[in-house]
């Protein structure tokens, strides 16, 4: 192999996982020192500059981050890195003047945003500190979109969406509430923008035309009937309910039905446990309010008697599940009724555009979809910008937050006349985290205390109103625990061949026998001639340059190590060395300023 | 050395022995020697050799004397018996555990000093009675404890990092083993492990005294260039005369061999040691050719590694004083006194 | 000296010898006594000078009124001229010359000859002598008959030419039943075997050497599996007494009951090792068989001068139990005492013997066994106790005795710690911690007071008209013994106290409270018991008064007599 290039920052980028995993590419590790320290304002920061919205985020983050986690390879929980970006916001000082600051001279350009959502408020708190004038139209009387209306208040408080919303509307946003468009090729028309960006989400739940489906007003569609009793226009549902599909709105609905008079709640499943979409640990929350979850039924039919929903017809399935863990298409082995008051469909979103016209330049997809460049933002229209479920249907608040921040920068281009592709590349920045002899400025001692768990409120208390936020947030203690088990993995193992003399005392020391000495040789046959084999093929070899005394090669591999600095603390001639690696993620500021180097800070 | 232990996790997919334990349940305490210190690699190979040998830890015993090299039993299978000594008398203190209980596996750890100045007595006569054992010399030709002076088996000519070169003869204890009667005599490099495993496997089941002299680089007072005890001047007049495989009892020779090329040979617990010359005029079973080559070679300033010489016949301790075949020590009191009776008759020879 | 103890009169025997091995002088004393006395006697009523070269001077050693019977073939009546004594001169080569053929059987049975006359001068029973020849000869009859022959030459010799028997004669008397005649190596060698000690590890040296082979030749005769034929013992000849004392070490970490027999060169030799022991806490039994020293010293003569390096052996503060046997038969008893101690304080433990208990044929009482006797093995966890608990600590004072509680290797993963010399915690671990430190090093002290309780009492004759007591140990009991009985024969009485361990018990401490001058007698220059009641006791100095026998003889009754008695009159006189 060639030795590995770690002047790439994609390298040692993928080394932290979780940095790597989050779509807007949170880093971190960095934070989570921070909140050791006791510094949750800089914590927080950290966290808004990338992801906009701490608050929300660490709360109802679909948290991309946890699975990726190194903690989960090593031993089995992840750390609780949402838990952790929840404190942040939590136990921040008043922030105010550390957030962007719109310039009273404006540069000129107007920008309209559709949809007052994640993925528009991220354009705007880009755009609005470069001078851009901005209005979002929003078709609802609140801001938010999905945040507001798909997720309960019990999960999500509405002080804290509003707060963090009011953070970038107080830079000057021109807010339309109320004011849905209808016809976007008269929008554009107008041509009172120079650019337009659509944040409309996916706002159409998914139907579920069986038998007996349009013969009662007892079955509803999850994020309607969701967003219904956000709004307070509904607040009641019959004894029995039955929620169709596992995923993360089918446990929103649940919950939600459970807090509005439901006593026995089942959730219907399609497929065995390990093929539900929900989030386990919203499985988990769901079941702890006694929610039942029924797998293997397949629904048929709505059971109507008198004109009234009694219930509703499943097929009961058997499915074969291969080596790969791949599942059949399953069998039928019989049929059976389960009786309910009220269905709720949470059976999945699909993009909805009624409003945009199809001759407008705007192309579409065969799944009716709009076609956006995946690096741009920009649909075949110039000029015109998709993001966040509107863009490639949906997916969850974290990417519209990225798709946002990428936007923004193409929608600066677009105003500047620049070349759209023509893109500052992340950079990254090394430092050595040396102090003394045996002292490194980080916390290398692996902990091995287990995850926390967030302490909720009592099962009794919390059915007593709708908005009784379930989690309380860690404590203190609690998070002391929780930061040590963040392996940082950003302060990297780097490598300088012709310091190595070859003493093994690395190799010897590392305790998950992730480093080997040997003749160089092709990736697989590498991999497996390793001390212990590496046979995860997503994480990468680290191959040194050919070493002075033997011409062997130092081979890393980067899959479970924990970062514990032990293989430098024991190198006799700091041929180990460990460096905090630094991602320096291009905002639309930066290509303002054409500088990225300049963002690189010692925290 | 480190303020944290070493994290007390293991790579899920680290192998296990045969009793179900990992590498890592040998291990020790992290060393408290310089870093990149010779020393600890040999610790590490002692735990891959006794990871691979299926050895209960409690049924190993850990020895040593004073000195670095002495230090390090600490460093690996916490979950023996340890027995750090007095400088140079580790020797003894084995032959009386050995005759105490001879079902332990014994592994000694010296160095040049502990061995060969202070401890010589007892290091020759250790060989005399071909005790059951394994006898490591971590040989880096310098006392490191007391900051660096050269010690017996320092080259003349060799130049420590500090004072002037050596002018003394060094004593090598390879040459001093085989003249001394020793039935296994091996020489290793703490910078080869793929050499110094296999080597440590075959000095534990060779049944008597298993001499293992390691070179092992001392980075704070002589890992210099004019050093002859420094990593690359050792890998550069590196000469493996012999390559050594040890094969357990149940275990096929790998046919990776040439025919011709290999000789097996077979220990008393069914084990074999597989030689392989890389130098044709070598046979490590006659003891007068070994001492021949090894002068030869010492004076060619070639360091010559690999098994050297074996006798696998001689008996050992036990076998030449007719011991029980039980441990000693486990012997029941009854059938250790003789009795009133006994006494009786005893003290009608003294009237 | 045999078949005098068997016609029922005590006997002692006392062997001075040079250290060579063959070609000079060697006296061979045997004193016999109806009272049974067993220390050396400064009389000499009877001497058969054997050697040429010390005619002279064996002329000298005679007392007056007494005996010397020399082989008179060629005579030297200028050199005998002494005429207060009665000079016997019979011609032992001439008559072995005219019986015997070839010239060293010649010189062998002319050594025997002068048995069969001293018989007939002493009214030796001769058919005892029969019997012993019978006995030793056993499995070689025609060497009985031919020793018999000499001695018949020699006592028919005698018969026909002197008067007899001498004026100086022995009478059957019933005084040796349930005795034996031993000395006190042989006595610890047995002791050793049924001690159940199974490793012996040793460096020749004089005056010990006997002790290895008295435990070598009970164990070839007792020790064997009945099964296999092989040893249940392994003894280690070693390259020198440090190697000898690390084996012993090594032995009794893993389990084995072992000892190692020595002289005070051998003492300082081990000191390293014994400091280690003390410190890491392991048993140990070492038989100090004293000689006369400084550095090589006398090694055939005797003394009592180990006490001071044995007490505090090795560097750093270290202190160590000794036992002082007085005779053969402590020594048997001593032994067993020594190995239950060694296992139950974890501490290396000290047999004080000397040259003249260790060699000499003393008469001691038949040594007793009792079946029931079960070795002390002390706080040895086993692997069911170390599979409950859950986590051992090697130095952990649990009971507050300051005994911590050990473990042996192979027994359980869970017992094993490392035994080092190094500082260490009480749980083992290597520390450079002050108070660590000092923890353990305290905690040994506990122990020491705890071992002061476990120690063999001194043995007291206590009176409270008494204002005056005698002190001794060891080899100096039985002169100080016959000197007190002899004093009390002149109605001066004395209190006695003979120490038996140290550190000293609470008896010895009290009855030396209870006086205002004590004597104490001991065989060395420096008095080196005092020294240590001073230190270990806090004794006022003022009222120990040495009496000091260091020239490597055995020490007299009549020495002690006349120091205590010269003293007294000092003290009127002042």
């Amino acid at each position: 192999m060639k030795p590995t290039n770690t002047q790439d920052p994609n390298y040692f980028h993928k080394v932290v996982d979780c940095q790597w995993a989050c779509p807007a590419h949170t880093d971190v590790p960095r934070y989570i020192r921070m909140i050791a320290q006791g510094r949750f304002s800089d914590a927080y920061m950290v966290n808004r500059e990338s992801n906009i919205f701490p608050g929300i985020l660490g709360r109802v983050c679909d948290r991309p981050c946890e699975p990726a986690c190194r903690r989960i390879r090593v031993e089995d929980k992840a750390v609780a890195i949402c838990r952790l970006k929840r404190v942040a916001a939590d136990h921040r000082d008043d922030i105010s003047d550390r957030l962007p600051k719109a310039p009273s001279k404006k540069n000129g350009h107007k920008i309209a945003l559709i949809g007052a959502g994640c993925a528009s408020l991220a354009v705007a708190n880009d755009l609005l500190p470069l001078g851009y004038e901005v209005t979002i139209f929003e078709a609802l009387d609140k801001t938010g979109g999905l945040m507001r209306t798909n997720i309960p208040q019990f999960r999500l408080p509405p002080e804290t969406l509003d707060e963090e919303i009011q953070y970038i509307l107080d830079m000057g946003v021109d807010l339309k509430l109320g004011h849905r468009i209808n016809s976007f090729d008269d929008f554009l028309e107008q041509g009172a923008f120079d650019a337009v960006f659509v944040g409309s989400g996916a706002p159409k739940g998914k139907e579920l035309d069986l038998p007996g489906r349009f013969e009662t007003n007892n079955v509803h569609i999850g994020i309607e009937w969701l967003e219904s009793v956000a709004f307070e226009h509904i607040d009641s549902i019959g004894k029995k309910v039955l929620i169709i599909g596992v995923g993360n709105t089918a446990m929103d609905c649940c919950r939600s039905s459970l807090r509005i008079g439901a006593k026995e709640v089942k959730v219907m499943a399609r497929k065995p446990r390990g093929f539900f979409k929900a989030s386990d640990w919203e499985l988990e929350d769901a079941e702890e309010e006694n929610v039942e979850i029924i797998v293997n039924h397949s629904p048929k039919a709505f059971v109507i008697e008198n004109h009234k929903l009694v219930g509703m017809l499943f097929e009961e399935m058997e499915y074969q599940i291969d080596d790969q863990g791949k599942i059949d298409r399953g069998k039928v082995v019989r049929e059976k009724i389960i009786h309910c008051d009220d269905v709720i469909l949470a059976i999945g979103q699909d993009n909805a555009f009624p409003w945009i016209e199809r001759d407008i330049g705007i192309e579409f997809d065969k799944w009716d979809c709009p076609i956006v460049d995946e690096t741009t933002m920009m649909s075949s229209r110039a000029g015109v910008f998709f993001g966040g479920d509107a863009a490639f249907g949906p997916k969850n608040i974290i990417w519209a937050v990225a798709h946002g921040h990428e936007a923004a920068i193409s929608i600066h281009k677009y105003c500047s006349k620049e070349d759209l592709n023509d893109r500052l590349p992340p950079g990254m920045n090394l430092a050595s985290q040396k102090m003394g002899m045996h002292e490194w400025s980080y916390s290398n001692d692996y902990d091995t205390s287990e995850r926390r768990l967030m302490p909720h409120v009592d099962l009794k208390e919390r059915f007593k109103q709708l908005d009784i936020e379930v989690e309380l947030g860690f404590t203190l203690e609690q998070t002391i625990k929780e930061v040590e088990r963040c392996l940082n993995c950003d302060v990297q193992t780097v490598f300088t061949a012709n310091l190595c003399i070859e003493c093994d005392a690395c190799i010897d020391i590392c305790p998950v026998d992730c480093l080997t000495i040997t003749d160089n040789d092709e990736e697989d046959k590498l991999r497996a001639r390793l001390t212990v084999p590496a046979e995860n093929m997503e994480q990468d070899l680290y191959v040194s340059e050919t070493l002075p005394q033997t011409e062997r090669v130092m081979v890393k591999d980067e899959d479970l190590c924990i970062h514990c600095s032990l293989c430098a603390e024991r190198c006799p001639t700091g041929a180990w060395d460990m460096q905090k690696s630094t991602l320096l993620l291009p905002y639309a500021k930066d290509e303002a300023n054409s500088n990225i180097m300049s963002k690189v800070s010692n925290n | 050395m480190t303020y944290i232990g070493k994290p007390n996790i293991v790579h899920p997919k680290a192998a296990k022995n045969s009793i179900g334990l990992s590498k890592r349940d040998y291990e020790g305490v992290v060393s408290t020697l310089c870093a990149g210190c010779g020393h600890d690699s040999i610790t590490a190979a002692i735990i891959q050799a006794v990871f691979e040998l299926d050895i209960q830890p409690h049924e190993l015993g850990k020895m040593s004397g004073i000195g670095c090299s002495s230090k390090t039993p600490a460093y690996f299978v916490s979950q023996s018996h340890g027995f750090n000594s007095v400088h140079g008398r580790m020797p003894s203190v084995t032959t009386g555990a050995n005759a105490a209980n001879r079902d332990l596996t014994y592994i000694g750890v010296s160095g040049d000093g502990d061995s060969l100045s202070i401890g010589m007595g007892q290091f020759a006569h250790v060989i005399r009675r071909n005790l059951n054992m394994t006898y490591i010399i971590e040989n880096n030709g310098v006392y490191g404890l007391t900051k660096g002076q050269y010690s017996a088996s320092a080259d003349i000519g060799s130049k420590a990092k500090k004072g002037p070169a050596n002018q003394q003869k060094p004593i090598d204890p390879v040459s001093m083993g085989i003249a001394l009667g020793a039935t296994f005599v091996a020489r290793g490099f703490s910078g080869d492990k793929e050499q110094l495993v296999p080597l440590i496997k075959a000095a534990i089941r060779h049944k008597g005294f298993g001499l293992l002299d390691i070179i092992s680089p001392c980075v704070t007072f002589n890992d210099n260039v004019e050093s002859t005890k420094s990593y690359s001047h050792v890998r550069k007049f590196y000469h493996q005369v012999i390559d050594t495989d040890f094969v357990p009892p149940a275990d096929e020779i790998k046919a990776k061999y040439k025919k011709g090329e290999v000789m097996p040979i077979k220990l008393h617990d069914g084990s074999k040691i597989v030689f392989r010359k890389v130098d044709k005029q070598y046979d490590p079973t006659d003891r007068a050719g070994a001492y021949t080559y090894l002068r030869d070679s010492i004076n060619k300033q070639e360091v010559i590694t690999g098994l050297l010489y074996i006798d696998k016949e001689c008996d050992d301790m036990h076998e030449i004083a007719q011991c029980s075949d039980r441990p000693l020590s486990k012997i029941p009191y009854e059938e250790l006194v003789p009795g009133t009776g006994e006494l009786a008759k005893i003290m009608n020879r003294f009237r | 000296m045999k078949a005098i103890f068997r016609m029922g009169i005590p006997v002692v025997g006392k062997n001075y010898f040079p250290s060579n091995i063959q070609g000079l002088p060697t006296w061979y004393e045997v004193r016999v006594t109806g009272d049974g006395y067993q220390s050396a006697s400064n009389q000499l009523d009877i001497i058969i000078a054997m050697n040429a070269q010390t005619y002279q001077k064996d002329l000298l050693a005679v007392d007056a009124g007494g005996w010397l019977i020399y082989d008179s073939t060629w005579p030297r009546s200028k050199l005998l001229d002494r005429d207060d004594i009665t000079v016997i001169g019979i011609p032992f080569s001439k008559l072995c010359n005219e019986n015997f053929e070839g010239v060293r059987s010649r010189i062998l049975m002319k050594n025997i000859a002068y048995v069969g006359a001293l018989a007939a001068l002493l009214k030796i029973d001769l058919d005892i002598i029969k019997e012993l020849l019978n006995e030793t000869f056993a499995a070689k009859k025609h060497l009985a008959a031919s020793n018999l022959e000499a001695i018949m030459l020699g006592y028919n010799h005698v018969i026909e030419n002197f008067a007899c028997p001498l004026p100086l004669s022995v009478k059957p008397l019933n005084k040796t039943k349930n005795h034996v005649i031993i000395d006190g190596n042989t006595a610890a060698g047995l002791a050793c075997v049924y001690a159940g000690a199974t490793v012996g590890a040793w460096y020749p040296i004089t005056p010990s050497t006997s002790l290895m082979d008295s435990f070598q030749a009970f164990c070839n005769q007792l020790r064997k599996c009945e099964k296999t034929k092989k040893n249940n013992f392994c003894i280690i000849q070693a390259e020198d007494e440090l190697a000898a004392i690390g084996m012993v070490l090594g032995a009794s970490w893993n389990g084995a009951r072992a000892f190692t027999p020595t002289s005070g060169p051998g003492i300082s030799l081990m000191s390293e090792f014994i400091g280690f022991a003390y410190y890491s806490e392991l048993p140990a039994v070492i038989f100090d068989i004293q000689r006369a020293g400084p550095s090589t010293g006398m090694p055939t003569r005797t003394q009592q001068c180990d006490l001071m390096i044995c007490a505090y052996a090795s560097h750093g503060d270290t202190r160590h139990p000794l036992l002082f046997p007085s005779n053969p038969e402590e020594c048997f008893y001593m032994t067993l005492s020594a190995f239950d101690l060694a296992d139950e304080l974890q501490t290396p433990i000290f047999v004080m013997s000397d040259l003249d208990i260790g060699m000499n044929d003393w008469m001691c009482p038949d040594l007793q066994w009792d079946n029931n006797y079960q070795p002390k093995r002390g706080k040895v966890l086993n692997a069911e106790q170390l599979d409950a608990m859950e986590k051992f600590y090697r130095y952990l004072d649990v009971d507050g005795d300051g005994i911590t509680y050990r473990t042996l290797p192979g027994e359980h993963a869970k017992g094993s710690f490392f035994t080092r010399g190094s500082g260490h915690n009480k749980f083992g671990g290597y520390t450079e911690d002050s108070q660590e430190y000092q923890d353990v090093i305290d905690r040994l002290l506990v122990k020491w007071e705890t071992a002061r309780k476990m120690m063999p009492e001194a043995v007291i004759d206590y009176s409270k008209f008494n204002k005056t007591a005698i002190i001794s140990y060891g080899s100096s009991d039985g002169a100080s013994r016959e000197a007190l009985y002899r004093l009390k024969e002149q109605n001066k009485n004395y209190n006695y106290c003979c120490i038996k361990s140290f550190p000293f018990c609470k008896s010895a401490k009290d009855f030396i409270n209870k006086h205002e001058k004590i004597f104490i007698v001991e065989q060395n220059r420096d008095a080196q018991m005092r020294s240590l009641l001073m230190l270990d006791l806090e004794i006022d100095p003022k009222k120990l008064i040495s009496i000091l026998h260091y020239n490597g003889n055995p020490i007299y009754a009549n020495f002690i007599i006349e120091e205590v008695l010269k003293n007294e009159k000092k003290g009127v006189a002042a």
